[in-house]
């Protein structure tokens, strides 16, 4: 059994050389915690770059934590209860849970770190119960980025379309208000009618699978909205493989490099933009901010964008 | 048997001066405090699996009960049931699907790995069925007490943690029913010859599964302070990682409680330090893999030399 010791220690050697570790002695060099949701996801790899731009440049050192899975909200937890023992100056997260995560968030609070909530809202009610106080929330607002894409398709096809949509995780603030936005602006046109609505959970293997079975029971949708483009990029897929490339207008959310590709490339029709990049630098900026004693306003809004084929 | 098991806390403490070692955030008290609160729910999931484990067994549905329990926990609570009601409640849920499964494998005489993989998914879509998907939040402070309570210094979680270990202990070692455990999972045949109800046992050994990840459940939701069908994804492999790093052998017929918590240990102190020490999320599934590995290998080597 000395050799498990032995393994542990090699194990975590080899991984120490790697680590960034804050440098103790230096204390003008304050860190910046970013918990996202995962890094499995261009958005929030997107979202790292931007941030560690950011700190780079503002001299900050900035430590980066995520879970495996994006739904995995006890993971998150721990990883915020495991970098507040480091002493974080400042915690910036998406959190994966709106209500789940703001258990962690009061142990930030009781250790005086200041938030930062990045992309996705606390639900207000169960932030002000547990008297968490976020000093900013930055983001895009969904609900306006779903409205877009809503005008978007009322434009494109002359207010008549069978609208399938592709929903997120059910429960979820980002792909709840995309939707709510989506629907408000096409109840207005009388002719477009939501024949399907269903999760897809925001995987691209799900996009693909829900929307071959939302075709199977809908032959007649030729419009379909996802509320994010990985299950958008599933269902071009899934078009494919019924044949009907180019017959289903496809619009997604969140313009990936992939989507653009497919907008150019005309499987897919349009993509909300949203800008990671910028949230993540506005992110660390915020938190540099915050250190300096700077007040912040409550929301700090980062662009939206309907992309096109050019 | 006592050689192994000594080895693996050799494991836990080389892994501690390691990390002790490389961070001070490591060895602090609320730092020792945080990763036994981490390491609750698993090792709790993980006791229910060393039974079924030492028993020759495998059980794939833990993960999808501590959804349905910790949903049918949330449903009661919201629904205005004290909690001395809605926790045994989801307890009784959990053994449910666990005698299921137990009926499925020992009268049914389905491969252990089949029937769990079927309760894996009809629990977990149950779940899902029952809240539509959402989850179900908002509990009152005293039922919450199970997540941010403390019994002098020791939190909640861990509290439960101990408790369970302590009866689980006594009744693998001390009690028929524990020897059983073990007899079945050493040879099943002999066992039966011997005049033991083995059906019966072997029923119980999957109830005792199912309760346990629905004592998770309970800690999980008091957490998270929401109840979610999709929580609990993959618990399933932590809880048979935490079992066969203690040393219980996967064929059956050894293992200790001890062992399993220990391996529990390894498992949050190593997620933990790695947290601590900013390595990559991507780095550190790489790590937690060949640890993994790494300790059954050393595990079966030992084995190997010592037939």
């Amino acid at each position: 059994m000395r050799h498990l010791a032995l393994l542990l220690v090699l194990a975590l050697a080899a991984v120490s050389g790697s680590c960034n570790r804050t440098p103790p002695a230096d204390n003008s060099k304050k860190t910046v915690a970013l918990v996202l949701k995962t890094l499995n996801h261009p958005f929030f790899v997107d979202m790292r770059r931007g941030a560690q731009e950011a700190a780079d440049r503002l001299g900050v050192t900035l430590q980066v934590q995520a879970a495996e899975r994006e739904i995995d909200v006890d993971k998150q937890m721990q990883i915020v209860e495991n970098m507040l023992q480091t002493g974080i100056d400042v915690l910036a997260i998406t959190p994966s849970g709106s209500r789940e995560i703001v258990s962690a968030l009061v142990k930030a609070s009781k250790a005086n770190v200041p938030i930062v909530i990045v992309d996705t809202r606390l639900d207000a009610k169960a932030a002000a119960a547990a008297g968490v106080k976020p000093q900013t929330f930055i983001g895009s607002d969904n609900y306006e980025g779903g409205k877009l894409a809503g005008e978007y398709v009322v434009s494109s096809t002359g207010g008549k379309a069978r609208v399938g949509i592709l929903e997120g995780i059910p429960g979820h603030e980002t792909g709840d208000s995309r939707l709510r936005g989506f629907r408000d602006a096409v109840a207005k046109a009388p002719g477009i009618t939501i024949v399907a609505s269903q999760p897809a959970n925001w995987e691209r293997d799900q996009g693909f699978n829900v929307f071959q079975n939302m075709l199977q029971a809908h032959r007649d949708i030729d419009t379909v909205f996802a509320a994010s483009d990985l299950m958008a990029l599933g269902a071009i897929e899934a078009i494919a493989a019924a044949g009907r490339t180019g017959k289903i207008r496809v619009v997604g959310f969140d313009a990936l490099d992939d989507a653009k590709k497919a907008v150019e490339a005309g499987t897919m029709a349009a993509t909300v933009a949203q800008f990671p990049y910028d949230m993540g630098k506005a992110a660390v900026e915020s938190a540099v901010k915050i250190l300096a004693g700077e007040k912040l306003p409550p929301d700090i809004m980062v662009k939206l964008e309907m992309v096109t084929k050019r | 048997m006592k050689a192994r098991r000594f080895g693996t806390v050799i494991g836990l403490l080389a892994l501690c001066a390691v990390l002790w070692a490389l961070t001070p955030h490591f060895l602090t008290v609320s730092n020792l405090l945080n990763i036994a609160q981490q390491t609750s729910i698993n090792a709790i999931v993980a006791a229910g699996m060393t039974f079924v484990i030492v028993s020759g067994g495998i059980d794939l549905s833990v993960g999808s009960i501590v959804a349905l329990a910790g949903v049918a926990l949330g449903v009661m609570l919201q629904g205005g049931q004290s909690p001395f009601i809605a926790v045994p409640g989801a307890i009784a849920v959990g053994t449910g699907c666990g005698l299921l499964n137990g009926l499925l494998v020992s009268v049914g005489g389905l491969p252990p790995f089949i029937a769990t993989l079927g309760m894996m998914s009809v629990a977990r879509g149950t779940a899902l069925v029952f809240t539509e998907g959402r989850p179900v939040s908002g509990f009152d402070e005293g039922f919450r007490w199970l997540a941010t309570g403390t019994a002098g210094f020791v939190p909640a979680p861990v509290l439960v943690m101990l408790m369970v270990y302590a009866v689980a202990h006594l009744v693998l070692t001390r009690t028929t029913f524990g020897r059983y455990v073990y007899a079945i999972g050493g040879n099943e045949e002999a066992t039966r010859l011997s005049g033991v109800a083995v059906r019966f046992h072997k029923t119980a050994i999957y109830g005792v599964s199912g309760a346990l990840s629905a004592v998770a459940a309970i800690v999980l939701t008091a957490r998270l302070n929401s109840a979610q069908p999709i929580a609990g994804m993959m618990y399933e492999l932590d809880a048979i990682a935490a079992t066969v790093i203690g040393g219980t052998s996967l064929s059956g017929g050894s293992g200790s409680l001890v062992g399993t918590l220990v391996g529990a240990l390894i498992m949050g102190v190593l997620r933990n330090g790695l947290n601590l020490l900013g390595v990559s999320s991507f780095l550190q599934q790489i790590v937690i893999g060949g640890v993994i590995v790494g300790a059954v290998l050393v595990d079966t080597l030992l084995k190997r030399h010592r037939v």
